[in-house]
């Protein structure tokens, strides 16, 4: 699996979470938030990839990540462990 | 500091109860509560015939504040919310849920405390309690069964998923109607204009009826969900996920 693959589980997700969001709108340097995510949008756009890529990663390590970008690299990590 | 509830009455004798907290996303902050049952009283005490219930285009109510969660989860608060669910569940005319926005937790409790509801396919409703680590509360176990049914209401509960209003069609609840957002207030307000019609002394009546059900369920609820949160509160990772979840915010 590519960085790009997830990227786009990521991407399908926010675009199933957030509203008033266009697909091709979304600028992966950024942050969910600054799309308008709430706590809950995060968790749910967070939760809902990790169960489609079939990973776990722990809360406190998800704690610091500030763009959608660093939170694909860390899936990855991952997703090739 | 903008308006947080606004309402009025009109001749016909429909009440208007709007929760309008741009500021604080009608989520129930110690004044937003206080200035919902205040806005309730000084509806009831003009006896309306019918209260149309509604909120913010996009956001309903959010339900319950981080601040208030880590008190009630570091043991210095005890949840008061369920006297927003006694107090609607106990007014002596029916109330409409205009839900255009968005509705979490405590928030979607509030719609099914009324008598009828209106959704929006557009927006999410979500039993959200159990994402915060805690389990649900304000009448919630026993009132969503109401609305959605035992089955779904427990994939709510349980998931604390957001469901579209659109998920709801087909499945057989018990919400009046889902339809586009735009078209949501108008139907709360054609039920009311339909309503306002009756007698008024009668329709007191038939809603001390109807709402003995209702009255009975949540005294249910609040024995379990009563002890339910006094765990569930205190529970080290509850504490941990609430700090965690709204952190940055």
């Amino acid at each position: 699996m590519t960085k790009d693959d997830v990227v786009a589980v990521i991407v399908e997700n926010i675009l199933d979470n957030l509203d008033d969001v266009e697909e091709g709108e979304i600028d992966t340097s950024k942050s969910m938030k600054d799309y308008g995510a709430n706590s809950l949008d995060i968790i749910e756009v967070v939760s809902t990839s990790m169960r489609e890529l079939k990973i776990k990663i722990p809360r406190t390590e998800l704690a610091d990540i500030d763009t959608i970008d660093s939170l694909a690299d860390k899936f990855l990590e991952y997703v090739n462990k | 500091m903008g308006k947080r509830i606004e309402f009025e009455i009109t001749d016909n004798g429909i009440a208007y109860l709007r929760m309008v907290d741009k500021l604080g996303k009608n989520i129930f902050s110690e004044p937003f509560l206080d200035d919902l049952i205040k806005g309730i009283d000084e509806v009831s005490e003009q006896k309306p015939k019918v209260m149309v219930l509604s909120g913010l285009e996009d956001v309903f109510s959010g339900g319950a504040e981080k601040e208030t969660l880590i008190d009630l989860s570091e043991g210095k608060l005890r949840v008061k919310d369920l006297v927003i669910s006694e107090r609607l569940v106990h007014l002596n005319f029916p109330v409409i849920a205009a839900m255009e926005g968005h509705a979490m937790g405590g928030g979607l409790v509030i719609g099914l405390c009324c008598d009828i509801v209106v959704m929006a396919r557009e927006s999410r409703y979500g039993a959200v309690f159990m994402s915060l680590g805690f389990t649900p509360g304000m009448g919630c176990t026993t009132l969503l069964q109401e609305m959605v049914g035992q089955f779904l209401a427990n994939e709510m509960m349980f998931t604390a998923k957001r469901f579209k209003g659109k998920d709801f069609e087909n499945k057989g609840t018990n919400i009046n109607y889902i339809l586009p957002k735009d078209k949501v207030m108008k139907k709360a307000e054609d039920i009311a204009l339909q309503i306002a019609e009756k007698n008024v002394k009668s329709i007191n009546l038939l809603k001390y009826t109807l709402s003995a059900r209702k009255k009975k369920l949540l005294i249910e609820a609040r024995l379990q969900e009563d002890m339910m949160h006094q765990l569930s509160f205190g529970f080290p990772e509850t504490k941990k996920n609430i700090k965690d979840l709204y952190a940055g915010e």
